[in-house]
């Protein structure tokens, strides 16, 4: 009765910002990042990539209520970077090793069907 | 802005290719990308499937709606879903969500006239794109020699008696698992971490050949095997591990701890990856990782977010006049 539709979980409703951020008042250098209609399957992926980088000091997510369909990630870097900074070069990285990955993945097939044959 | 890179370099390497099963190996990446991996290969590769049905006789032994769900979950093959459009993103259609570019129609009319149970099937489906059309399951077992090929029988929807008549009209769409799990192109999705197994030599040549034995067998599943040439134990297949640590107690049982070492590899994946049909299982793979970029760049922040960024660093505290 009180179930959400299923295209709630990724489809975002007109006006609402996919991403948002906030600065945090309290501590230098940390943002917290709502991003909306996402779940831990790009959750995870950044926040792993986020601690790869050595100017990060703090990377986390979570998902505030499973009814809800945010994400919230909290991100602190040192005075070299800026959470925005770090949050675009972990998603830069991301998709670079993504088409690595990729073409990795097609040579393999390719090589894979010639033998085949 | 410095040109530094944490990216990581990852590699594959295919163990078995067949168009519904593929099992490969995947080094170098983190679990977290094959975990999203697994994720969206479920749930958000999309797939084309019956979503609306416009019943006009039904006189069979199932109701109506009974019959629409077992449409739902009949897997369509779906080479064009990835190029096709959302019913809901549609501008070409009359708002009906019923164009050509955004969904597949498909015509089913069957009436049992003979004295024989009439089984009404996939095959009777027909689509009106002739490359798209319902999985034939059938069709792949007789290459492998488990059907006999004379008896083509397609997905069972219903069976008829003498008199009794099915006749709808049913139109397909593109969708995602995440939606309802009739679009999901996967049957099983699953990765292990690759085990790293070292046994300790100087503390095995003390067992003696009755306790090796006993030691191999102590393993539920077949990992290490006692060479009768060599008298040795040697790892027969490591992947049969399966991290239950049962030939760990056993050798502190026997009092020797330390006898093997095993670890999984944190960056080594075999993935198996079984399709339902309606995407061949590579294919489903590289779907994956095109829907995996998309996402992270839905997700990238916009320009405007990132000009208000020079508040930030150091020249911002120094404007804020505080902070360390």
């Amino acid at each position: 009765m009180n179930a959400p539709d299923r295209y709630e979980r990724f489809v975002v409703p007109e006006g609402m910002k996919k991403v948002a951020y906030e600065r945090d008042m309290k501590v230098m250098n940390a943002a917290t990042f709502t991003v909306e209609r996402e779940d831990h399957t790009i959750g995870n992926v950044i926040r792993m990539q986020l601690h790869r980088d050595p100017s990060v000091l703090f990377a986390g997510y979570k998902l505030p209520h499973p009814l809800q369909y945010r994400l919230v990630i909290k991100i602190q870097t040192t005075s070299q970077s800026s959470p925005m900074q770090a949050y675009n070069l972990a998603i830069t990285d991301l998709t670079k090793e993504l088409d690595h990955l990729k073409a990795a993945f097609e040579q393999e097939t390719s090589q894979k069907q010639a033998e085949y044959y | 802005m410095d040109n530094v890179s944490y990216q990581r370099f990852p590699t594959v390497r295919i163990r078995d290719m067949k168009d519904d099963v593929l099992k490969f190996e995947l080094r170098d990446t983190d679990a977290s990308i094959a975990n999203a991996l697994r994720r969206i290969m479920i749930a958000e590769v999309p797939t084309l499937a019956i979503d609306l049905v416009e019943i006009e006789t039904n006189s069979s032994v199932l109701n109506d709606e009974f019959l629409a769900h077992r449409l739902g979950l009949i897997p369509i093959i779906s080479d064009r879903a990835m190029e096709m459009r959302l019913s809901r993103d549609c501008d070409a259609c009359d708002g009906d969500g019923r164009c050509e570019y955004c969904s597949i129609e498909f015509h089913l009319s069957v009436k049992c006239t003979g004295d024989q149970t009439l089984d009404v099937t996939s095959f009777d489906l027909q689509s009106s794109d002739p490359t798209v059309v319902p999985v034939d399951c059938a069709g792949r077992a007789a290459d492998l020699g488990g059907f006999d090929s004379s008896e083509q029988r397609g997905i069972l929807i219903v069976k008829l008696r003498k008199g009794q008549e099915l006749k709808l009209r049913a139109i397909a769409r593109k969708g995602i698992g995440k939606d309802h799990a009739k679009w999901s192109p996967a049957a099983t999705v699953t990765f292990q971490y690759e085990p790293d197994i070292h046994i300790n030599e100087a503390l095995m040549e003390t067992l003696s050949l009755e306790e090796k034995q006993e030691w191999v067998e102590s393993s539920p599943t077949k990992v290490f095997e006692l060479d009768p040439a060599t008298q040795q134990v040697v790892v027969v297949d490591p992947e049969a591990y399966t991290y239950d640590e049962e030939v760990l107690k056993k050798a502190e049982a026997m009092g020797k701890p330390g006898l093997v070492e095993i670890y999984s590899k944190e960056d080594s994946f075999i993935f198996t990856v079984e399709s339902t049909g309606a995407v061949k299982a590579s294919q489903m793979f590289l779907n994956a990782i095109e829907i995996l970029k998309s996402k992270l760049d839905a997700v990238r922040l916009s320009f405007d977010t990132e000009e208000a960024d020079d508040q930030f660093g150091e020249l911002g505290a120094h404007m804020r006049g505080g902070g360390i």
